[in-house]
């Protein structure tokens, strides 16, 4: 890839073959929008009785998704992401509650929400970068979780955004199976992941992971790196409030854990687990983590935190082709050897 | 008015000086070896519980314990670095974060598994328990080993970096690998023991900080964003920075206790975010321009 | 490495996965919703005891029926993930009764649930009065701050105090607590000169206590969560000479039998309000503590377990009433008449509220036989849900 395809002029024809010329994977965007589509059919017939735990992962993974926009495109580890999902969250919770039950009006709330959350906080976070930045995103989400807990007549306090009622989507009102919210959630999912590889697969795109390779690199290149990162750290919000606003209408709650230190660092384990930088990544930790973690609840509670502990540091010991290839059998095993 | 200024900076640097003994050990290993160990509270956490455990339970006088749980720390600490640790030191930022959450989790669960989730406490010996009257207020013994203790420890630092030879060697490390390393210097060794120092301190800061922060399994996740936040505004591998930013932060986290607690913790990470900006480097370094 | 081979082997896993399930044959199933993880997990382990306890002194049938537990961890006060959890529940596992319930957020998240899906819900530990309000399904073992708070604020005023300074933790049941408190006492004639909020991560109690001082109160009422932050309210109440100031000590649950060994001496004489003493002295309350550690050797009687007791009883009583079938308005117009002596005292459902009303006693620490008890002084005779009838 030479450095003069990395300008952040948009002449999207030429950079696209420039792209394929120099052997940039640009896998098009609907076919692994398609995948997700099919999977989710597929578990819909499947597994009936489970569909809100799978709204939930697919509402986290859209969280991870924005979350690997700003850790695994720009480079930027961030502690603090819970934030933006949160904001968005209690946005729609909020305009539900005071205005409209209208999943849609919501809906933007949220993603507006998480949006103007990220571009007001990133003016002043993306001057700074490594554990500066990291602290600093820290700060910021417990301020507003300390915010959220003191106006409690705005947000319900420690008890939760409660009481209000989300209007049917579509004429299909939230059923307790939770198929409304399923369908919802993966479309999203689908819609979401879609305008992630677009942004990351463009011009722009690869601007954020110059930056991310080599600062000096791309500032002699000409480009903005703080006008570019504050971009890609808004359309990240976006992402994050629209999770926030989903998971807001398809339980009916908000609650203060939704802005927790412990949801950001979590979404950073799903994120390591899967991979960070690569989009479907993002998405296969999240499924990973999730399930993990449901089934080693369901079995045993109290030794989750040894099952987490150990593969994280198994992850980060070993490296992934390895780790996949001990739980395959030995067929797949030589065909990836091949590979 | 004014007894409630007293009491905002008697209260404020006690609390900030448990803050700094635990968070110095990180500030060095952070600063001057580069690598970022999240399992620090960790450390202080054995140290605390092997304190507890000596002394409820197998009746060893507490300042025997306080050593052994100085020792305990440390040499957990060594036997990580040398046989885990060390694998991480050219590995990203983001590995070093992770692995070392992974491994604060299993010690968790571990604490969890040994001790159950019951909080551990240290009973002091007879010369800690109990208020001094310092005439214009009463405040606990304990706070007063704990503000000499910490005095102590930075000195002792500061000391053990600029001025002893092994300081030196670990600054020459730091700087430059390849050249220590050609100049003779043990490397391997030298990081060893800087790590293990900085484990040692953690768990003196465990034991000395239990009355403030009780001893249970979670310790060790609860109270890590407190430690990062010091080591941050303090400036890494800074000594004194970390002292200043200790103080400094536990007077604005108490005196919103007394002013204004609806607040919770707000204070304390505005404060955090204004020296932050205000000092990126550390609080006693000047910007760069 | 290739994106497909990785895809397909987690797709792989995952299905795996989500089809790990156990099924037996069992008449009646039985969801507990609480955290058996992070900080909070000895509630969860509290609920188990108590409510295993339970069955297992029944002869291991509740009504006749087999009885299946099925526990799902909350992790804490997580809304989005108790309500997966409970539509799991519901809708594949099909549960016919809840309990559990340790966080108000958790249990409000379900309310919408239990409604549509006519569950009667137990709780055995939330505190908040409005949890019953919001699902017809809602019926509770456990307490109100309102409910044991009231009572305090009376017998406070008649002992001749009248400067009191509150000083709750800073989140829903501290500010009930801190309401409650206000609203009775000054409707007494008494003064609340000074109402102080402690943050939930407080671990520096050391600065509140000096508030306290300065305040000018006779004495403190107190709301703490439980776990260490009693100890540190305790340590620095001592510590900071509050106790010789003369500033009477009065709360509700901190002095709870869990934690109660650890704060020693310095803690006797303090007095609280609340519904279960596990130096109660009845033969039920007896036969309570035995089963209890016959389930479990360290189990501890507090009031988690005895709400888990009390909850099971009621569960028991449903099933009863119900036949093992699963109709929710049968078993809850039966969990209305429910009147029996508990180990706590005489206890009665009450009919229009689902809650439950109960003894309300006060105690004081007492050390008696090397150990620390909390000794019933005073009855304050039953005592109805005030926060619902404010």
């Amino acid at each position: 890839m030479t450095t003069a395809d990395l300008s952040t002029t948009s002449n999207p024809s030429a950079a696209n073959a420039a792209m394929a010329s120099s052997g940039v994977r640009n896998t098009a965007a609907w076919k692994h929008c398609a995948v997700i589509a099919l999977l989710g059919v597929v578990a819909w017939f499947v597994f009936p009785n489970q569909l809100s735990l799978l709204a939930r992962i697919a509402i986290m993974a859209i969280l991870v998704i924005s979350l690997d926009l700003v850790v695994g495109y720009a480079g930027l580890a961030t502690l603090g992401h819970a934030a933006l999902y949160g904001v968005g969250a209690y946005a729609a919770g909020i305009v539900a509650t005071r205005l409209t039950g209208d999943p849609f009006v919501g809906l933007a709330v949220g993603a507006l929400a998480g949006a103007i959350t990220a571009g007001i906080s990133g003016l002043l976070l993306l001057r700074y970068e490594g554990f500066t930045f990291l602290m600093l995103t820290v700060a910021v989400a417990q301020i507003i979780q300390n915010l959220a807990s003191k106006f409690s007549d705005l947000t319900g306090g420690s008890d939760g955004l409660s009481g209000f009622s989300i209007k049917p989507l579509l004429g299909f009102s939230f059923d307790m199976q939770g198929r409304t919210g399923y369908v919802y959630a993966v479309t999203l999912l689908i819609v979401c992941y879609y305008a992630a590889k677009r942004v990351t697969d463009s011009p722009f795109g690869l601007s954020v992971q110059g930056i991310h390779q080599s600062r000096p690199r791309m500032r002699a290149l000409g480009a903005n790196i703080n006008a570019q990162l504050w971009k890609l750290y808004t359309f990240a919000g976006l992402l994050a409030g629209i999770a926030g606003a989903l998971s807001a209408q398809t339980n009916a709650i908000v609650g203060l854990d939704s802005l927790s230190f412990e949801i950001s660092a979590e979404i950073l384990v799903m994120l390591i687990l899967g991979g960070a930088g690569r989009l479907y990544g993002a998405l296969l930790g999240t499924v990973i983590f999730m399930l993990l973690h449901h089934t080693a609840a369901t079995i045993n509670p109290y030794h989750w935190l040894f099952v987490i502990g150990g593969m994280l540091m198994l992850v980060v010991l070993v490296p992934r082709e390895k780790l996949i290839g001990w739980m395959l059998p030995k067929a797949w095993r030589n065909k990836m050897r091949r590979a | 008015m004014l007894t409630m200024l007293a009491n905002i900076l008697i209260d404020g640097i006690a609390y900030g000086m448990v803050l700094f003994i635990i968070a110095v050990g990180l500030s060095i290993t952070l600063g001057l070896m580069r690598f970022i160990n999240l399992a620090h509270g960790a450390f202080a956490m054995t140290g605390g519980y092997v304190a507890a455990w000596l002394v409820r339970v197998q009746g060893v006088n507490f300042w025997l314990a306080l050593l052994a749980a100085v020792l305990t720390a440390a040499l957990i600490g060594a036997l990580l670095e040398a046989l885990v640790l060390r694998r991480l030191y050219r590995r990203s930022e983001l590995d070093q974060v992770l692995f070392t959450i992974g491994l604060t989790f299993v010690f968790v669960a571990t604490t969890n598994l040994l001790f159950g989730a019951e909080v551990q406490l240290i009973p002091l010996p007879l010369l800690l328990s109990g208020p001094v009257d310092l005439g214009v207020r009463t405040l606990p013994a304990q706070r007063i080993l704990v503000l000499l203790a910490g005095l102590a420890v930075s000195l002792f630092s500061w000391w053990a970096i600029n001025r002893t030879r092994f300081g030196v060697w670990l600054r020459a490390t730091v700087d430059n690998r390849e050249a220590a390393a050609a100049l003779g210097i043990h490397i391997r060794w030298v990081f060893g023991l800087a790590f293990a120092f900085g484990a040692g301190l953690a768990g003196l800061g465990g034991v000395l900080g239990a009355e403030l922060m009780p001893l249970e399994p979670y310790y060790a996740l609860k109270y890590m964003v407190l430690v990062l936040v010091v080591v941050s505004v303090g400036g890494m591998g800074n000594i004194f920075g970390s002292l200043a930013a200790a103080l400094l932060l536990g007077t604005v986290d108490t005196a919103s206790k007394y002013l204004a607690s609806g607040y919770g913790s707000l204070f304390f990470f505005a404060a955090m975010m204004l020296l932050l900006v205000w000092r990126p480097n550390g609080l006693l370094i000047k910007a760069k321009a | 490495m290739k994106p497909k081979l990785y895809i397909t082997a987690t797709v792989t896993m995952v299905a795996a996965l989500l089809t790990a399930t156990h099924a037996f044959a069992v008449d009646v199933k039985v969801g507990m919703i609480a955290p058996f993880s992070g900080p909070f997990a000895h509630y969860g382990k509290l609920f188990k005891d108590g409510a295993e306890a339970y069955i297992a002194s029944q002869g291991g049938k509740l009504g006749g029926k087999t009885v299946q537990l099925i526990y799902r961890d909350t992790g804490g006060p997580n809304p989005g993930n108790t309500k997966n959890l409970v539509q799991e529940l519901i809708v594949k596992d099909k549960v016919d009764y809840l309990g559990g319930f340790v966080f108000t957020p958790n249990a409000m998240a379900v309310a919408p649930l239990i409604q549509e899906a006519k569950v009667p819900t137990v709780i055995f530990n939330a505190a908040t009065s409005q949890i019953t309000e919001k699902s017809d399904y809602f019926v509770r073992s456990s307490y109100t701050l309102w409910q044991v708070t009231v009572p305090l604020a009376q017998h406070i005023y008649k002992q001749g105090t009248r400067k009191v300074v509150t000083a709750v933790t800073d989140y829903a049941p501290g500010v009930d607590a801190e309401t409650a408190f206000k609203a009775e006492f000054t409707k007494l004639g008494g003064t609340v000169v000074e109402s102080i909020r402690m943050p939930l991560p407080t671990t520096d109690f050391g600065p509140f206590a000096q508030r306290i001082k300065a305040s000018g109160a006779q004495a403190v009422y107190t709301f703490l969560p439980g776990g260490p932050p009693n100890l540190g309210f305790v340590k620095a109440y001592t510590e900071n000479g509050l106790k010789a100031a003369g500033v009477e000590f009065f709360g509700t649950a901190e002095m709870d039998e869990f934690d109660l060994q650890k704060f020693g001496d310095a803690a006797i004489g303090f007095t609280t309000s609340f519904h279960y003493s596990a130096a109660h002295d009845s033969p039920v309350n007896k036969a309570f503590i035995a089963a209890l550690t016959k389930q479990s050797k360290d189990a501890v009687a507090n009031y988690a377990s005895v709400g888990a007791w009390d909850g099971m009883y009621i569960i028991g009583k449903m099933i009863e009433a119900t036949g093992g079938q699963r109709d929710g308005d049968k078993a809850m117009a039966a969990a209305r008449q429910l009147q029996w002596e508990s180990p706590r005292g005489p206890v009665r459902i009450d009919a229009k509220t689902r809650h439950i009303t109960q003894n309300v006693y006060l105690r004081k620490v007492e050390r008696v036989g090397g150990v620390l008890i909390n000794k019933e002084v005073l009855n304050f005779g039953q005592q109805v849900d005030h926060g619902l009838t404010k």
